[in-house]
């Protein structure tokens, strides 16, 4: 507007310094001066148009300032708006991307008077509506960038490395209890290294889950298959975790050990909380025994711990007035003895052990051989993980339990569960959980494309071959919905192979064999 | 001195012509048009000149009562606003970098999640769940869905979680689970809707477990997605896998647990209510993808029309992933909580 | 026609003056600002470096009113009560008037609620009348100085103008009886007839006791980007919308209520407080006047306070270094929100994080019961102190008189 002003006031300066002579001079010469007087005459009158319209703007303007109505729409670059936040000593924050001049994007808009405006304003509604996706990242990197401050500033200084024992096999249930798992340790802010001891052996269906949690893994194999009782699962599992600390103790890795159950489920503060540990600690257990009493209903069963009438049962260290490990609270198995699950899948309560292993963390270097002035009790310890003995808990171990930390404020804190869910043991699941061949179909879609869609685009072989097979795999759905099973087809996923054979090559980080 | 006079005449009648079209420019001024052309006044009259053309818009009283108008303004103004892009050199700086950074075009995901405190696991599945969507990139919306309560314990569970969540809470009582479980995505996607986030839509269940790359691709779902998804059931052999059957991405036929009563149960959708996504814009832009927008006034029904759109337009529906969805990404872990224990499940005692 | 040529020449000139003084109000406008120094006048101690008599009133100017209503304990306006209560315990108290540096008149103006909890002014403007003109009667030092070396607490929305109403506050003004006397009050915007120089702008009241028991661990990581519980739109009084907080507040809501970085709603949750702690940004928006409690509570909580409010002076600003804890937004940025905030570089952000975890700043913010070294009490002490010595003008030469006692509106010199 400025501008468009001065170059007025230039052409009036000119159309004067025009006008003077012919002030002076006679009009008498009709042809060429009076053409010229009359173009003259008619830019003159564009030119008050021009003014006439500018300066209607500003009275609009004006007008708009005293009752300070403010209305904007911002019309230029949206997403680039290079806006200024004058922060610490009034300074404007360099921007990014400064691209466009933000006030003379506005400044034809309100300029509020000093002093008080009381009265209606306008709601500045920008025509642009979503939220940009660049800034959408931006904050989010900013959030990222605060929680780790928050970390380093109130976090676990000096954090230990934690070495997380898991044993495992592959099952019905493995890739529901193992992802869930892994995703706990994959949130783990420290430095990790998962120790994974398959039953069976190494399995592609393992390493290519625990291949996808980016961490440090150890896939051992151990050569037994998994026993189908409880009990031989339980001690079987007792000495796959050994053969994790045998190979804590050979390579001398150095940290914290814990004891993970791939069914085990996490709070994100445990992994805080072992960070305090000395030698050998003990976690509660909150223990989510269930039993399958009918067919539809997996009961949760309640138990009282300490009065308090309707809490998880809890396993773990239970403290004195003083703070100090005074007993163990255990899972009181004693209503369900005779209900117990025998057999994996059996629809009773599975109960746990007196001790689960999950519940206990120690210091690596209690196992490391030439490790100096250990106390007696890590020696036995030392020697059992070298026999690989039946061990039913850590605690069975250590002749006095009085070394045993307890952890979680006194065991109070529960930040672990256990839950032991599987399905019957010959379920049958599809191999790396990828459907082949395809499902059949029990519900027709309605709108399939096919009819419509051009008959040169389909092999009309192959078309009737489908349609055979629908008719053989679908027998059911045909009978009520016998108008839709003519547009019914399947197709031969060939996609599906070529994903599974990638899917087995995943190969693994790294494998210790025995 | 008549010459003079003449003179004056005449100039008297230029200065006429002078003011009258000063006047003409003057009124002009205060015509709202939406004429670009006017490119001999330069960048600055041009802006001018679309900012007065938004005013009328603008203006118009806005009140929360009148949603409907204030719907209608703002889609007109939305309007203008792709119609100023086109003259403004945005556009052209916007294609020059076409998602350079793909990260940056990522869609957002709204994972909603009822909670129930009937469901005695409640708190430790939330941890898990939570642990799992931490870990899922951003931009992610956890709506996590209760019952009004004095227990803290699920704030808790997500304060400590870290991801981006809302905690919606609702007041009525309702007694059976299922409607509660309904009542509760209900009340998520009016959340949505009164928001207008844009997003894809995400049942999750408490007691669902999935693979990372689940999030990535759902990502991709336009209008509708699907997938199949095992259900899991303790102590059972059969393992039940639920969902789409697909040739490539499209959806050809449904493979889905038998309805057990009646085949042709119309009232009770036979698709799992974890096994699809949908664009959140559905909700509160039934226009956009060619609905009536009658749904905004059974907005207590939003969840069976969510549920009915998917079986009806099949056409968009796409499988996911897009192999032939051949893949299980989500499992489902069965563990129905019928029975009347005491609702009190605390996880921690203290 | 010469004078045709000067018209259009005038008129040209005239259109450039305008735009250049536009264009230099707003650069005006951005650079002008409140100069924040550092933290460390906060941890003054205010005893000794001055005496403060508080004025014996019969107690229905302030006890009775408050037995009355006791409400007014934990609204936003309860520092005139917990500010008595404080001076009368106080160790700067004198007993001796003629001692005294600072004249304290105990008198609850903004104690007379509706039965929805808001605070009626109408009646203040003649209790506050009726108490000064006792003071003036019972003892000599009002007219020494017409009140120049007396403060009062007016904490309600527009200070001393006494009227909830913008508009009508502006038009009331400040008690006529109460110009020369120093006002410590809530309200504060440059240029407004509601704050005059000298003035100590305070922190509105927050339940300190109440903040404390919702504090969490602060490594709870804060993943909210932004949050804001409150009114967008205030249909009751204002149906037209665009008056109610000057129409920034329905801008936030029109504008950012679609993207899922910003945690915005008229819902109060329960976890109010625990959110603030778990949000980077919190939005503080002028209400129907400039300030909020929000600005209290972020600064509380350790959350980035957004100021949208153009000209707002902020509380105790010459002792808090708002500039390098917050965020400014003029009002007419509030639609490039999004953008400004998410430029704000990381550095800077954690910069006034740590800022904002000092104690001493959120100590300054509150009104603890006992009162403790460094609170809001006595920054207002410190502000006082800061005033310190009087000037010999305040003094009137005997039988002068400069205050007005009929001026005003006739309904105030009604008695009380």
């Amino acid at each position: 507007m400025k501008l468009s002003a001065l170059q007025l006031s230039n052409l009036n300066r000119r159309s004067n310094s025009f006008r003077s002579p012919l002030d002076s001079g006679d009009v008498s010469g009709k042809s060429p001066a009076a053409l010229f007087w009359l173009a003259f005459h008619v830019l003159c009158c564009l030119i008050s148009l021009v003014l006439g319209f500018r300066f209607s703007r500003l009275i609009f303007f004006l007008l708009f300032t005293t009752t300070t109505t403010t209305t904007t729409i911002y019309t230029t670059t949206p997403f680039r708006r290079a806006a200024s936040i004058v922060t610490a000593g009034g300074r404007a924050l360099p921007f990014s991307k400064p691209v466009v001049n933000y006030e003379s994007a506005v400044n034809t808009t309100t300029v509020k008077a000093s002093g008080v405006v009381v009265g209606r304003h306008g709601i500045l509604i920008r025509p642009w509506p979503h939220p940009n996706p660049d800034e959408v990242v931006k904050a989010h990197k900013m959030i990222e960038r605060v929680q780790m401050e928050q970390r380093a500033q109130y976090g676990v200084k000096n954090p230990r490395s934690l070495i997380v024992i898991t044993p495992t096999y592959v099952r019905t249930f493995q890739a529901l209890h193992l992802t869930g798992l892994m995703h706990s340790l994959m949130n783990v802010p420290y430095d990790l290294t998962w120790i994974v001891v398959e039953a069976g052996g190494i399995s592609n269906e393992t390493a290519s889950l625990i291949a996808k949690s980016g961490r440090k893994t150890v896939h051992i194999g151990f050569d037994e298959k998994m026993k189908l009782s409880w009990e031989d699962r339980h001690q079987m599992e007792a000495r796959m975790r050994l053969r994790g600390l045998r190979v804590v103790r050979d390579e001398k890795l150095d940290g914290i050990v814990m004891f993970a159950d791939d069914s085990n489920m996490h709070s994100m503060e445990l992994f805080d909380e072992i960070q305090t540990v000395k030698g050998i600690g003990a976690i509660s257990i909150g223990i989510l025994a269930h039993g399958s009493n009918s067919d539809e209903e997996l009961d949760i069963v309640q138990k009282t711990v300490g009065g308090n009438k309707s809490s998880l049962p809890i396993q773990g260290p239970a403290c004195n007035s003083s703070e100090h490990l005074a007993g163990w609270h255990t899972f009181d198995s004693l209503p369900y003895a005779t209900k117990s699950a025998k057999y994996i899948g059996d629809k009773a309560v599975v109960l746990p052990r007196k001790m689960e292993w999950a519940g206990f963390v120690l210091n690596s270097r209690l196992l490391w051989e030439e490790a100096e002035d250990k106390p007696d009790w890590a020696k036995d310890f030392h020697n059992i993980v070298t026999s690989e003995a039946d061990v039913e808990s850590p605690l069975s171990i250590l002749k006095d339990s009085s070394v045993v930390e307890p952890l979680g404020n006194c065991g109070r804190k529960v930040m672990m569960w256990w839950l032991r869910v599987e399905a019957r043991a010959d379920s049958k699941f599809p191999p790396g959980w990828i459907i082949d061949p395809p499902l059949e179909i029990t519900v027709p879609a309605k709108r399939t494309p096919w009819p419509d869609a051009p008959p040169e685009l389909l092999n009309n072989e192959k078309l009737t071959n489908i349609q055979e097979s629908t008719e053989k795999r679908a027998p059911k759905t045909r009978a009520p919905r016998s108008k839709h099973s003519s547009r019914k087809r399947k197709h031969e996923s060939r996609s599906v192979h070529e994903a599974r054979s990638v899917d087995r090559h995943i190969s693994v980080s790294s494998t210790v064999k025995e | 001195m008549e010459r003079s006079k003449k003179k004056l005449q005449l100039w008297k009648r230029a200065a006429f012509h002078f003011l009258l079209c000063f006047i003409m420019g003057f009124f002009t001024g205060f015509i709202p048009t939406s004429d670009k052309s006017w490119t001999f006044f330069g960048n600055v009259v041009a802006s001018t000149q679309s900012e007065l053309s938004m005013q009328p818009l603008e203006i118009s009283s806005y009140h929360t009562l009148n949603r409907s108008l204030l719907d209608g303004t703002h889609r007109a103004v939305l309007m203008r606003s792709n119609e100023s892009l086109q003259t403004g050199p945005s556009e052209q700086e916007q294609a020059e970098e076409p998602g350079t950074d793909k990260l940056s075009s990522r869609r957002l995901v709204i994972i909603v999640t009822p909670t129930s405190e009937r469901n005695h696991l409640r708190e430790v599945l939330l941890m898990r769940l939570a642990n799992t969507l931490k870990l899922v990139p951003p931009p992610l919306l956890w709506m996590v869905v209760e019952q009004q309560s004095d227990s803290s314990q699920v704030s808790e569970i997500l304060r400590k979680s870290g991801v981006m969540y809302r905690h919606v809470v609702f007041k009525e009582n309702i007694t059976d689970l299922e409607m509660e479980m309904d009542h509760q995505r209900n009340v998520a996607l009016n959340h949505i809707e009164h928001h207008r986030l844009s997003g894809i839509v995400h049942f999750a269940g408490l007691d669902n477990v999935y693979d990372l790359s689940f999030f990535n691709e759902i990502r991709a779902t336009e209008v509708f997605g699907t997938w199949p998804m095992a259900i899991l059931s303790a102590n059972r052999e059969r393992v039940i896998i639920e969902g789409p059957v697909c040739d490539s991405s499209q959806v050809i036929g449904w493979h889905l647990k038998k309805q057990k009563n009646h085949t042709a149960d119309t009232t009770k959708s036979p698709l799992h209510i974890s096994s699809f996504a949908f664009n959140s814009s559905i909700l509160w832009d039934p226009e956009r993808w060619g609905r009536p927008s009658s749904i905004q006034d059974t907005s207590q029904k939003t969840m069976k029309f969510v549920e009915k759109e998917v079986l009806e337009e099949e056409t968009e529906v796409k499988g996911i992933p897009a192999q032939g969805c051949s893949m299980i990404l989500l499992w489902n872990l069965l563990i129905p909580t019928k029975h009347p224990t005491p609702p009190h499940a605390s996880v921690a005692s203290r | 026609m010469k004078n045709w040529r000067w018209g259009f020449a005038g008129l040209v000139c005239f259109l450039i003056l305008l735009r250049v003084e536009a264009n230099e109000h707003r650069r005006g406008q951005q650079t002008e600002r409140i100069s924040g120094s550092a933290g460390d006048v906060l941890e003054d101690d205010p005893v000794g470096r001055l005496k403060v008599f508080v004025y014996e009133l019969p107690s229905k100017y302030n006890k009775k009113i408050l037995q009355k209503d006791p409400r007014c304990l934990t609204h936003m306006f309860a520092a005139e009560i917990y500010m008595h209560r404080f001076l009368l315990s106080s160790p700067v108290r004198t007993l001796n008037p003629e001692e005294a540096d600072w004249f304290y008149t105990p008198v609850y103006t903004t104690c007379d609620l509706t039965p929805n909890g808001l605070p009626l002014p109408f009646k203040s403007p003649r209790m506050m009348r009726s108490a000064i003109q006792l003071i003036s009667s019972n003892w000599p030092y009002w007219n020494r100085t017409e009140g120049a070396d007396h403060f009062f607490i007016t904490p309600h929305d527009f200070g001393a103008c006494f009227h909830y109403q913008e508009e009508k506050a502006i038009e009331r003004g400040i008690l006529t009886l109460l110009q020369r006397a120093t006002l410590v009050q809530t309200f504060g915007q440059r240029n407004h007839v509601c704050l005059k120089d000298g003035s100590i702008t305070v922190p509105p009241y927050a339940p300190p006791q109440k903040m404390q028991s919702h504090l969490i661990p602060p490594n709870t990581p804060r993943s909210i980007f932004v949050y804001f519980r409150g009114l967008f739109y205030d249909v009751g009084n204002d149906p037209e919308g665009g008056y109610y907080a000057r129409g920034a507040r329905a801008a936030v809501w029109e504008n950012f209520k679609n993207n899922p970085l910003f945690d915005i709603s008229t819902e109060h949750p329960t976890t109010y407080y625990e959110d603030m702690q778990r949000a980077i940004f919190c939005l503080c928006p002028l209400g129907w006047a400039p300030w909020s409690p929000r600005l209290v509570e972020a600064v509380i909580f350790g959350c980035i306070p957004v100021i949208i409010a153009d000209d707002i002076v902020l509380p105790f600003a010459d002792a808090i270094p708002w500039e390098e804890i917050g965020v400014y937004v003029p009002e007419k940025d509030v639609p490039n929100l999004d953008t400004m905030l998410t430029s704000i570089s990381p550095e800077v952000i954690l910069k006034k994080q740590r800022l904002l975890a000092n104690p001493s700043m959120k100590q300054a913010m509150l009104f603890p019961q006992p009162a403790q070294p460094g609170d809001a009490f006595h920054q207002i002490l410190n502000g006082l102190a800061r005033k310190l010595p009087h000037d010999r003008s305040v003094f009137l030469k005997p039988g002068e008189k400069i205050l007005n006692w009929t001026a005003g509106p006739v309904g105030d010199l009604k008695p009380w």
